[in-house]
């Protein structure tokens, strides 16, 4: 037989065995300082630029507090059984009530960004995040562990939402990874959040294997691939990306709830990152945006389109 | 606390305006508009990654095909890349150099798609039908069977033997399938056969 064809096979593909952990908590350590430099990264090239600078700064500004912030505590044991036995994730989001470690992290990091170089409408909400009361910041807490947005005060939220990050990036990371077990299709099971968006990752060990990255604390969570990240069908899965640009992200859309949600390729693109690279790739959710499918999950930093 | 109340409050006391998008609303308005702009001359195209097994042999292992194309969207859809699946048990993201190669079968041009016979003496083989094919299957098994089949042993003890003709089954079937499969041909009296092939 002649091979005449544009076949070429890859015996690399043979490859070691994948055998993905269920999750891969955060570390907060190198979570947000790694995500501004690619922030940074994606500003070389495109209109997007000043947004993204802004947010390689806002970034910075999370990363910056870490340091002296009171350390995370893991939950009790008690909470732990409990949430294992009610099949809840482990971090409680209604324990912010009165967590004072949580307004500590909202006035540094609210402090930290105003040195940012911003457009005045960021420093007006900044301006009134950092002086609401713990009351109104508890509220749009609230609001955003909805996954919803208000349209009127989208960067005031996103404020808020930069601290909770921060916040639950540290309780997330001081979490067992071995007793985190699966909560349900699309809710991170770490912390209830909603899923920003997922990746293909190439890791060594996991590679081909998707992980979901949690909107609220960072954490990646395996989740099987052609199925749907928002509803869990595997029927009608299709995917749609922008003609010509290398295919490393997609919309990953579904005819059963016709949502749809962002998948990277990290595999074929290693600096990949869930966050950053959603914002850089806007150009996908404008497209999108002409077609059948909403977006679900949670992308705060696109909020609106 | 109500959080749609108490954001009203909140926002009452501070008079935020609207703004739609998070862009738009931290003031980088203006670059919204002009992504949008030059986006405008792209276009989206539909794959595909669809869940298959490979069908070289029993082991059955999983793969995702990926295509240009979406069939659901009544498109025509051809396949681009094939990989091991890494969410499948069975092979856990791994291909044998067979499985490796499953591309070039797809895309074969010697790959057999209708039966085909060759004729006795014949160097070639020719198309024939389904009708036909399965016709003259059962004919040459049925006469076949009618001349060697082995009724007793030496002993004169019953043994029901076919030693002749073999069978071999397909190699990615279900248990259902390879249990039936076993039942036909073994109670034809047949006994070189394999249910889950291994070629
Ligand atoms: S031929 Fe190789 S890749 Fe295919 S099922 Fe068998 S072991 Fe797996
Ligand atoms: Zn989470
Ligand atoms: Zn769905």
């Amino acid at each position: 037989m002649s091979r005449k064809t544009a076949v070429a096979p890859d015996p690399t593909a043979i490859g070691n065995v994948s055998s993905p952990p269920f999750v891969r908590l955060p570390d907060p350590a190198s979570l947000f300082s790694v995500r501004s430099a690619r922030f940074r990264q994606l500003a070389g090239t495109g209109e997007l630029a000043p947004y993204l600078n802004f947010l390689a700064q806002l970034n910075d500004a999370q990363h910056g507090i870490l340091a002296d912030l009171p350390p995370a505590e893991a939950p009790d044991a008690e909470a732990l059984a409990r949430a294992h036995a009610f099949e809840m994730p482990p971090l409680d989001r209604n324990a912010i009530e009165g967590d004072s470690a949580l307004e500590i992290t909202f006035d540094r990091l609210f402090a930290a960004a105003d040195a940012i170089d911003k457009p005045r409408a960021a420093a007006k909400a900044l301006a009134r995040v950092a002086s609401a009361d713990p009351a109104q910041r508890l509220a749009m807490a609230r609001t955003l562990f909805t996954s919803t947005l208000p349209g009127d005060a989208i960067a005031e939220h996103i404020f808020i939402w930069a601290g909770l990050q921060v916040h639950f990036t540290g309780l997330a990371s001081a979490l067992d990874a071995a007793g985190v077990k699966p909560v349900a299709d699309g809710v991170c099971p770490a912390c209830g959040g909603a899923p920003a968006s997922s990746m293909v990752v190439g890791w060594h060990g996991s590679h081909g294997a998707r992980f979901c990255s949690c909107s609220l604390c960072g954490t990646l969570w395996h989740y099987v691939r052609i199925k749907c990240v928002l509803c869990g069908s595997t029927k009608g899965i299709g995917y749609q990306e922008i003609e010509g640009h290398g295919g490393f992200v997609k919309a990953e859309t579904c005819d059963t709830c016709h949502g749809w949600s962002k998948i990277f390729y990290q595999d074929k693109a290693p600096g990949l990152d869930p966050v950053a690279d959603d914002v850089a790739s806007l150009g996908l959710d404008l497209l999108m945006r002409d077609g059948p499918y909403r977006r679900g999950g949670f992308a705060p930093l696109l909020a609106g389109f | 606390m109500n959080m749609e109340l108490s954001r009203r409050q909140f926002l009452g006391a501070a008079g935020a305006g609207v703004a739609g998008t998070a862009l738009g609303a931290f003031g980088f308005g203006d670059i919204e508009a002009a992504h949008a702009e030059a986006i405008r001359a792209f276009k989206l195209v539909n794959t595909t990654e669809t869940r298959n097994t490979c069908p070289y042999c029993s082991v059955a292992c999983g793969v995702i095909m990926y295509s240009k194309g979406d069939l659901k969207k009544g498109e025509q859809a051809e396949i681009i890349h094939i990989e091991g699946d890494t969410d499948h048990p069975t092979n856990r993201g791994t291909l044998c150099p067979k499985g490796a190669a499953l591309l070039d079968f797809v895309k074969s041009e010697t790959r057999l798609k209708y039966p085909m016979l060759r004729k006795p003496g014949s160097d070639r083989f020719e198309r024939v039908g389904w009708d036909e094919a399965i016709g003259r299957i059962a004919r040459l098994m049925k006469d076949d069977r009618d001349a060697n089949f082995i009724q007793t042993n030496g002993d004169g003890v019953t043994v029901n033997r076919w030693t002749t003709a073999g069978f071999l089954a397909a190699s990615a079937t279900t248990n259902e399938t390879a249990w039936e499969t076993y039942k036909v041909v073994r109670s034809t009296g047949m006994v070189a056969f394999d249910n889950q092939a291994r070629v």
